[in-house]
């Protein structure tokens, strides 16, 4: 177990061959321009692009599609900066001072700040991702069918409950994506299931045409609500420094948060978003300054940037070790690679040990790449700002239709495009959490095999339940995530009655 | 009355799965009821997730509910409705006159609808160059087949 240096070393000598330094710096800039359009983040910037990975070894573009979405997480962190305008959860926390310090006159510092504090992020948390992911593999060697269907319950009751006071509508949306996964034929029996008699449908419903429509087509159909309302004013970026004043204050607050995002990105169903929300308000409470949050402290813009993206590294560990993806942009990444041909899961790391160090190495200059790019090109990249949105939406929209065409060669495809453009839509509008639905379709099939298998050994549930130590912990940890939310609001409720009773 | 629309659609959606699940045909291979199981499963999770909610709804009901608003805003439903008549159109058209032009037609009715009528010089320019630019792009280097 452990680190394998001359497995690193040759990923190292893999990664900067031409061709997939090329798709670094493809995946990094493409995901940096969507990325930076309001209201598009690195799960639409992926789907979007999805059909450039065709053709591709399933190395290049795991490469390529890593590069998408971190590229994407540094784009978002663009516009939160610059417009008040983020692109997506994980770069909300930008806004909260980012934008302040663009007001005062500060946009420079805080894009290079941003860009620093991401890269040292996303170094710790590759460092982490060495340390931990083969042995959290080997780990995964223990897993069997009810061990499996289990995890997949936990990954999906965890993102339902982290749907803050929502938790209904993150079960109906997870419904609504274990639904889609059931439609075609029944992979064990040949039964016809839900296809309403339409031969297009027995094989399924493609679940990149759902992310699609639900990330790219529902996210313009949603800014088409908007797209009259006036854009945050933009100030002139001027030069991108820091002071030794500003590096000393943010210093620290990189470094903490750095592991902190890592550890969050691991977890199942905690993504960016809660990452750099945690540290924002930490680092709040063990500022020496506090009342300068809000109002452009650097240390609120430094600590969730470079949580966000170390959560963002470390979300690929259970998406490469076990083939659980952690957020909905995951999800969307897993479903590209194994459309590839790539089985993510324990066995990767044995049968592909080139193709996950590559990876591993990738994100590395993936990063460094990304600081290079946004020092250094910002004019050029803060120009596509500028562009009206009401020519980007149309053209994405486009782009959203080739994508779909290429995946299956039929514009049947087209019509389940639309529909589930419109269910975003409308889930966005309602305020339905999306991950949920978009896990769900993409774990549902493995999960209801899993399920079956685990009834041949086990010929009731609570057989399944409890299995082995592994699926007891994993049952524990699932009632934990659903009663949780549940706790923590009656533990607020009893507080605010005592403070009433003191204050009367 | 609208907050209560989601709620018993998606109970109704969950009765319409339970029966069907239950109808499913019986399997010639291993167990018989193995294909109903798991969508019986979901079915009864929705039902009974619409219920909860809509009872949430209900408690709320004295509550401003600004979820639909947007829909009656401005030229919202109108962007709306031009872009679905669009997609549609799109698709019928996609395979009968190839890509190139119905992508041309799509991409300039959607510029004509965001973009105004004004701008009648840029839409065009831009709906002919970005389908251009597509065209050959997943064509010639991706090589995707398109119609």
């Amino acid at each position: 177990m452990g680190i394998d240096v001359q497995a690193l070393l040759d990923g190292f000598l893999t990664t900067i061959q031409p061709m997939n330094l090329f798709w670094i710096a493809l995946g990094g800039f493409l995901g940096t321009v969507v990325g930076m359009l309001p209201g598009l983040g690195p799960a639409t910037a992926i789907a979007l692009l999805i059909p450039i990975t065709f053709g591709m070894e399933p190395t290049s573009a795991l490469i390529l599609m890593a590069a998408i979405y971190y590229g994407a997480m540094y784009g978002g962190s663009r516009s939160s900066i610059l417009l008040n305008t983020p692109g997506d959860g994980s770069a909300i926390a930008a806004t909260f001072d980012g934008y302040p310090m663009a007001q005062k006159g500060q946009a420079g510092q805080a894009l290079a700040i941003s860009a620093i504090a991401s890269l040292i992020g996303g170094v710790i948390a590759v460092v982490g991702f060495i340390i931990l992911a083969k042995p959290l593999a080997s780990f995964a060697l223990r897993f069997g069918p009810a061990e499996y269907f289990l995890l997949m319950v936990f990954t999906l009751s965890a993102i339902v409950a982290l749907a803050k006071g929502q938790m209904v509508k993150g079960f109906i949306s997870m419904c609504i994506g274990l639904m889609i996964s059931t439609v075609g034929i029944d992979l064990q029996t040949g039964v016809y299931r839900f296809t309403m008699g339409n031969v297009h449908l027995s094989e399924g419903i493609d679940f990149l045409v759902v992310i699609i429509g639900i990330y790219a087509v529902g996210e313009v159909l949603y800014n088409f609500l908007s797209i009259n309302k006036p854009v945050g004013e933009k100030k002139s970026v001027g030069k991108i420094w820091i002071t030794k004043e500003q590096w000393k204050r943010s210093k620290w607050p990189i470094i903490r948060n750095g592991p902190i995002g890592f550890l969050i990105g691991v977890l199942p169903g905690a993504g960016g978003a809660i990452a750099s929300m945690l540290s924002y308000s930490m680092e709040k409470q063990v500022s020496k300054h506090p009342e300068e949050f809000g109002e452009g402290a650097i240390e609120g813009l430094a600590a969730p940037e470079s949580s966000n993206n170390a959560a963002a590294v470390g979300a690929f560990i259970p998406m490469l070790a076990m083939g659980i993806p952690g957020s909905g942009t995951t999800a969307v990444i897993l479903g590209a690679i194994v459309m590839l041909g790539l089985k993510p899961g324990p066995l990767l790391f044995e049968n592909n040990p080139d193709m996950v160090w590559t990876f591993i190495n990738s994100m590395f200059i993936g990063n460094l790449f990304l600081v290079i790019l946004n020092i250094a090109l910002v004019g050029i990249l803060v120009k596509i700002l500028d562009t009206p949105p009401r020519v980007l939406y149309p053209v994405i929209m486009m782009l959203a239709f080739i994508g779909t065409y290429t995946l299956g060669y039929s514009t049947v495809d087209f019509l389940i495009l639309i529909i589930f453009g419109f269910v975003g839509l409308f889930m966005k509008m309602l305020r339905f959490p999306v991950a949920p639905l978009i896990l769900a379709v993409i774990v549902g099939s493995d999960m209801e095999q899993n399920f079956r298998m685990s009834l041949i050994s086990y010929p009731n549930a609570i057989g399944i339940l409890t299995a082995s130590p592994i699926t007891i912990a994993l049952v524990l940890m699932t009632i934990i995530s659903l009663g949780l939310p549940f706790f923590s609001s009656w533990l607020k409720k009893r507080k605010e009655q005592k403070n009433n009773s003191e204050a009367m | 009355m609208v907050r209560y629309i989601t709620p018993i659609l998606a109970t109704v959606v969950g009765v319409i799965m339970l029966i069907n699940a239950i109808n499913l045909p019986k399997s010639n291979l291993g167990n018989p009821n193995g294909p109903m199981y798991f969508p019986l499963l979901i079915a009864i999770i929705l039902i009974i997730s619409g219920i909860v909610y809509f009872f949430q709804e209900f408690k709320a009901r004295g509550n401003d509910f600004a979820d639909f608003r947007a829909l009656r805003i401005g030229k919202s439903p109108l962007y709306l409705l031009v872009s679905l008549i669009l997609m549609l159109t799109y698709t019928v058209l996609f395979e009968r006159i190839g890509f190139l032009y119905s992508t041309i037609l799509f991409l300039a009715g959607l510029l004509f609808l965001l973009n105004g009528r004004k701008k009648w010089m840029s839409n065009i320019i831009i709906a002919v160059a970005f389908s251009f630019v597509t065209w050959y792009a997943f064509g010639t280097l991706l090589q995707v087949s398109l119609p």
